[in-house]
């Protein structure tokens, strides 16, 4: 066991050199025992000889055994600091010689300051995240905790900067399902409901063996945002695992009787219905998506009779989705024209509304961009899932596994005529 | 705190840009630690969101300013109650957020480009939305007497039945670009290409 100022010795002298860096890992490895019980007391002043973006790694090793000890509340703001600012000067080539270490420090931080409920002093985590990252496809444990603090803070927009990455590489299952569902809250915050509704698929779907909360509570949002963007729950995909299958709907019962009194499209009802359940979609923090649900049912009514008519009389629209006045039917009628869910005009002199085809052709060279950079990503994808499958299909365990299987003696291994022939 | 940045965006009329440099100015601010609710300028931050019409990211700031200083910032409580007008579609209420408060000098210039813009939004709307329109009704929607409404509109081409007081809309042609250039050619190749391989 060397001591203490050795060791900063031997970080200050090996950080430099590139090829030396394991050997500096493994010096560090073996202190760590004595980083532990001597650390805590003796970091700051450690930590105050070393350079956070030039000697890393050491740095991160001797915060690590400081931060394992506890930390008395007038310590917690020059703890913010220094974690702060070891994140954003840190060098990420160093620090990847050590996740596990430098997600331990992310930890810390996002439980430091959500107990003093400043979490937007926790956005840091976004440069953390960009470190410890070989690509920008990777997901790692920081993802859930970032997103966890954006909405914490409010701050669902800055949420967006790692959300809008294509995620192709996951380690932790659990890392993947609150990625997604902290996803999902954060899109349904943005009213981007579409976007909203692939995460919570994702969560829905994930291969799971046991059920976990996240993904029942994930369920009960992907209800709310499938009947507020199109009107009806779909069922499950295929791939859907057959845990998720069996039991997700055991477990969300109020809202799929919500699901099935929308589908009768009568307001009055469904308002009823909210009325009655109001504690348990409450109890579950959702009653404002089920209030959206509810003004939904507006929209999704004046469409459905888009359908059928060309043209309408306001005071028709009125009574056909059970609104009070004309006046208001053609204040709804707006206010979907001005979102772009219905194409429509309205004529006040005659009282008629008349509906229209949607004037997109798809020939525009908006579209054309838009449709191309589609297949793009279409092509990126498929070539991505290309060399994973050949991947798998050259692993020696996979191959051995699925030889092993295959019965011995294929009948058709023996059946050299075709039948046809016969 | 830093905020000359925001301040070059203010005086350079870059408007568009006050939300996203508030919102990594504030970012940065709180990562340091210090206290900032007290002279941070929300009322600026609060409009440049409300300017690029990004009423979800204004509301979710909203809700995360302390009650104390909303108590204590007149200007912070009326900049807001247009983003209240905007959120509950009290279209004609916009207007009359915007007019019943003094400005301060720092805010104005946004103000103003912030009520240009909106007079321009209705009048698409209402462009988009009607092929007949009351006289009365724009004059609403548009926050004008009934002869400056008037005025607006027949110079975009309206015209006017005096005798039902109503408008008919005349909608402007749109001409969208339809030109291809030869380098989507050469990526249809692409496409084919793949797709046989």
């Amino acid at each position: 066991m060397e001591s203490m100022e050795a060791l900063v010795a031997h970080i200050e002298a090996l950080s430099a050199i590139p090829e030396e860096l394991p050997h500096l890992h493994s010096l560090l490895k073996q202190s760590e025992d004595a980083l532990r019980s001597q650390g805590p007391g003796l970091a700051p002043l450690l930590l105050h000889q070393l350079d956070p973006s030039k000697h890393s790694l050491g740095y991160l090793y001797i915060l690590e055994a400081y931060l394992s000890g506890p930390i008395s509340s007038d310590q917690a703001g020059g703890f913010l600091l220094s974690v702060v600012d070891f994140i954003n000067s840190c060098s990420g080539d160093q620090i990847r010689l050590a996740p596990d270490k430098f997600i331990q420090v992310c930890k810390r931080l996002k439980d430091q300051v959500m107990q003093l409920q400043v979490p937007l002093q926790g956005v840091a985590l976004r440069t953390a995240i960009r470190k410890l990252q070989t690509s920008s496809e990777q997901l790692t444990t920081i993802h859930s905790d970032f997103l966890l603090l954006c909405i914490l803070a409010k701050s669902y927009k800055t949420g967006l900067s790692i959300l809008e990455d294509d995620i192709l590489e996951v380690d932790q299952p659990r890392d993947l399902f609150l990625y997604y569902y902290y996803g999902g809250i954060i899109y349904i915050g943005l009213k981007r409901f579409r976007t909203a509704l692939e995460c919570l698929h994702n969560v829905v779907t994930a291969p799971m063996t046991t059920l976990n909360a996240i993904a029942v509570e994930a369920y009960k949002k992907y209800i709310l945002v499938s009947l507020i963007l199109n009107g009806q729950v779909p069922s499950f995909p295929k791939y859907t695992s057959s845990t998720a299958q069996r039991n997700l709907k055991n477990h969300t019962q109020p809202y799929i009787d919500l699901s099935a009194c929308y589908a009768s499209g009568k307001y009055s009802d469904l308002e009823a219905f909210i009325q009655s359940n109001v504690e348990k979609f409450q109890s579950d923090n959702n009653l404002g998506l089920v209030k959206q649900v509810l003004s939904s049912l507006y929209k999704r009514n004046i469409q459905r009779l888009t359908q059928t008519y060309l043209t309408l009389s306001l005071q028709d629209i009125a009574n056909a989705v059970q609104l009070k006045t004309p006046k208001e039917a053609e204040m709804h009628v707006l206010r979907m024209i001005q979102d772009g869910e219905i194409f429509a005009t309205i004529n006040q002199k005659d009282g008629m509304v008349s509906f229209h085809e949607d004037p997109e052709q798809y020939k525009t060279c908006e579209m054309a961009e838009h449709i191309d950079s589609t297949i793009q990503r279409l092509m990126a994808l498929s070539k991505k899932l290309r060399s994973i499958d050949e991947q798998i299909s050259c692993d020696p365990a996979y191959v051995s596994k699925i030889g092993r299987e295959r019965p011995k003696f294929d009948f058709d291994d023996f059946d050299s005529v075709p039948h046809r022939f016969i | 705190m830093d905020l000359s940045q925001l301040h070059d965006a203010l005086a350079s009329k870059s408007y568009d840009k006050v939300a996203d440099l508030c919102d990594e100015l504030l970012l940065h601010v709180a990562s340091t630690g210090v206290s900032y609710h007290e002279e941070w300028p929300y009322a600026i931050h609060l409009l440049g969101h409300l300017y690029v019409n990004d009423l979800d990211s204004a509301r979710f700031l909203w809700k995360s300013i302390p009650q104390g200083v909303k108590e204590s910032r007149p200007e912070l409580v009326a900049v807001w109650k247009i983003g209240q007008c905007l959120w509950t579609r009290d279209y004609a209420g916009v207007y009359g957020a915007l007019r019943g408060f003094e400005w301060s000098p720092l805010v104005v210039g946004i103000i103003n480009a912030f009520s240009e813009n909106y007079t321009k939004r209705m009048f698409q709307l209402l462009t988009n939305a009607y092929s007949t329109i009351s006289v009365a009704d724009v004059a609403h929607f548009m926050g004008m007497s009934e002869e400056d409404a008037t005025k607006y509109v027949l110079q975009h081409g309206w015209s006017l039945d005096l005798s039902s007081q109503m408008f008919t809309v005349k909608k402007p042609k749109i001409i969208t670009d339809q030109k291809l250039d030869p380098s989507k050619l050469q990526r249809l190749t692409e496409y084919v290409f793949h797709l046989e391989h």
